[in-house]
């Protein structure tokens, strides 16, 4: 048995490498000197090991405002897209009304225009909203996205209405199907769904750039940018050791979901 | 004013959508103004001011304001620092929705967009325009009107191994064209380096290595109107020609790996390069404290002029701004020259304002006063507003010069031919 199997491993052991190799790079680079991180031929294991990159990270006075900031607006966002793209998933999926096909072209028509194009209308439309430079105008544009709206009616389509009308039968109003029957059954989709938007939202940068008018504003990303990066020169270290430290809330979510996001698979092998 | 502001945000769509060469070049009359009439009041700046500042510049910024509030205590000044990469979006963007800061600190090429844009307050009245350098003056002025001043600015100049070169049997740096080929030369044959000087085989920014030997042998990048490009002439070619046989000579190389400019220079590869102050610091930084005895700079070798190239930021005001007079204020402050000195002090820019380079803690390094003395003959590229993408196709045509033996000739008429195509731009 061993023996027809050990290539697997090995292809298995090669993929792993690749993929991780990266990040051990990174993790290790954050503790290398600027002299160190360009010398050539470049080194794995750092020879003077420092924090220095971290201390200068952290001494930056704001930095657990941005931390703060890129929190708050990526669970707020993660929240509302779990909440609406569920229920505009659900009405287009499963719901009889006049108008439901239209409106689902149309959403797919949003889904189809790339967002540089409409970047610059929609900064004009916040900021006319006297949103610039707030918690909301970070937040509002990007609450409900048609992708998960997408995601979340395929998923609907899939399950049987036999659920919906027996929930009708034992006297369920249409609101307790909806919340206590089958959300809790797409259960694998929300989970991709969040861990979907939450890295896109933690890791979105040019929108906090231009929305946000003051540094208490800023988002990771942004701040990191700020920070790592000079008019000629670059400061790799900073730019390492900030990227592990916004990494890690990514690999915790991430971690979480990922069970559900597995399980997902297996259950539509089964259907 | 409001077809001019519908256009406006026309422009910029295109810019983000990367479509500029979709949009048409409307003939639209440029705005009314000329030379600003207007001055600034006398007595302190009062009221809020927001100012932005790209980096470091953003981060040191705040420090500096608070000497500018002791001496104003009615006004407020409000820092925010943003990111180098990401800069010019956020600005296109701002001018779009006109949310925009009182002031703001803005790289010195994009002067010629921005004030396009409409964006741009003119600079009024009672500024000494004779204390900037002449060539970060010139960076302000968009088709004869000034926007802004110069803050701080950089040249090049040429970076060379004091150890290497004694050994080279070099003791003073050269000062003409043949001299500076000669000492590349020395370095390799009997100093060891495997390329005698370090220059960009093209790519992005190789420009700003090639324009200033065109400059120096009376090239010109437009005329006097910066509205046609004079890229194919004599001087040009000369410049073209000077340059690629560093590498026909090889003297320089095209394969060294890039963005080791540092390592390679302490390492002894490539012993000699040209850049500007800051890379003083990082080469400090990669060779250690004995490296720093050795480091010596030279100013650029002479042909006709000996002229370098100047960068830098200036300072605005935007036209929107709601408190221009205090915002002019602030900007008067910050070029004068105790503020220049402290400022570098705070942030090693290099000043704008000519007499705070008397300054001790200037005036005492061993290698800035160099700087200061190239910074008398430097240019920067006219402020137009397509110059961003003819530098494009310039660094192009640089390394197939380079790499594949395209002639100096060829080089200049492929680079006039592009530039005209994509034209100065504007209205």
């Amino acid at each position: 048995m061993m023996r027809r199997t050990w290539w697997i491993y090995l292809i298995a052991v090669l993929g792993l490498v690749a993929v991780a190799a990266p990040f051990v790079w990174m993790l290790l680079g954050s503790f290398k000197t600027q002299g160190e991180l360009l010398q050539v031929p470049p080194t794995w294991l750092p020879q003077n090991a420092t924090t220095e990159n971290y201390d200068a990270l952290f001494s930056k006075a704001n930095f657990p405002r941005y931390f703060l900031n890129s929190g708050v607006v990526a669970l707020v966002v993660t929240a509302g897209n779990l909440t609406f793209c569920s229920m505009i998933g659900y009405a287009l999926a499963k719901l009889n009304f006049k108008g439901r096909n239209g409106l689902f072209v149309l959403v797919m028509a949003t889904l189809m225009i790339p967002g540089m194009v409409t970047f610059v209308p929609l900064f004009v439309l916040v900021t006319n909203a006297g949103l610039a430079n707030s918690y909301p105008g970070l937040i509002l544009p990007f609450l409900v996205s048609p992708f998960g709206v997408f995601l979340m009616r395929q998923f609907f389509l899939g399950l049987p209405d036999d659920l919906i009308d027996a929930g009708r039968v034992d006297g369920s109003s249409e609101l307790g199907i909806f919340a206590r029957i089958m959300l809790p059954l797409t259960r694998p989709a929300l989970a991709t769904l969040g861990i979907l938007t939450f890295l896109g939202s933690w890791n979105n940068f040019l929108w906090p750039l231009v929305i946000a008018q003051t540094e208490d504003k800023y988002t990771l990303p942004v701040a990191l940018a700020l920070y790592s990066t000079g008019q000629n020169a670059q400061n790799f270290g900073l730019l390492m050791a900030g990227a592990v430290v916004v990494v890690v809330p990514v690999l915790v979510i991430f971690l979480a979901f990922q069970r559900h996001v597995t399980k997902g698979i297996a259950i539509t092998g089964l259907k | 004013m409001f077809t001019h502001s519908i256009r406006r945000r026309l422009v910029i769509g295109c810019v983000l959508a990367l479509t500029l060469a979709a949009c048409g070049r409307s003939a639209d009359t440029p705005e009314a103004g000329g030379q600003a009439t207007t001055t600034v009041s006398d007595g302190p700046a009062t009221g809020d001011l927001t100012v932005w500042a790209m980096g470091t510049e953003g981060e040191n910024l705040p420090k500096l304001m608070e000497q500018f509030q002791q001496a104003n205590p009615g006004a407020k000044v409000t820092v925010t620092p943003i990111p180098w990469d990401a800069a010019h979006n956020k600005f296109t963007t701002a001018i779009t929705a006109q949310s925009l800061p009182d002031a703001a600190m803005v790289g010195s090429t994009w002067m010629g967009e921005f004030a396009d844009l409409g964006a741009l307050d003119p600079t009024p009245q009672g500024f000494d325009n004779a204390a900037f350098f002449p060539g970060a003056l010139d960076t302000t002025k968009v088709k004869g009107v000034q926007y802004g001043v110069p803050w701080y600015v950089e040249t090049r100049l040429v970076y060379y191994r004091k150890d290497l070169a004694t050994k080279a049997g070099i003791t003073t740096p050269p000062t003409d064209w043949a001299g500076l080929k000669a000492m590349a030369k020395a370095m390799k044959d009997k100093a060891g380096a495997k390329c005698g000087i370090n220059l960009q085989p093209g790519g992005t920014g190789s420009w700003q290595t090639v324009m200033p030997f065109a400059w120096s042998a009376g090239a010109e990048i437009t005329a006097d109107d910066q509205k046609t490009f004079t890229l194919d002439t004599p001087a040009m070619q000369e410049g073209l020609q000077y340059f690629q046989s560093f590498f026909t000579d090889k003297v320089a190389c095209t394969d060294l790996p890039p963005n080791q400019t540092e390592a390679q220079f302490v390492n002894g590869t490539a012993p000699m390069f040209i850049s500007g102050p800051w890379m003083a610091g990082s080469v400090a930084k990669a060779g250690g404290d004995a490296m720093k005895p050795n480091i010596g700079v030279f100013q650029l070798p002479k042909n006709k002029t000996a002229t370098s190239f100047v960068g830098g930021s200036n300072f605005v005001v935007f036209k929107n701004s709601k408190n221009k007079d205090s915002a002019w204020k602030l900007v008067k402050w910050l070029s004068e020259e105790k503020t220049q000195a402290a400022w570098y002090k705070l942030s090693t820019d290099l000043p704008a304002v000519k007499s705070a380079w008397q300054d001790p803690s200037i005036a005492s390094d061993p290698l800035l006063p160099v700087f200061g003395k190239q910074l008398e003959d430097a240019k920067a590229p006219p402020s137009i507003v397509n110059w961003e993408q003819v530098a494009v196709a310039f660094d192009t045509e640089i390394e197939k010069m380079v790499k594949a033996g395209q002639s100096p000739a060829d080089t200049a008429k492929a680079i006039q031919t592009k530039a005209s195509q994509i034209g100065t731009g504007g209205s």
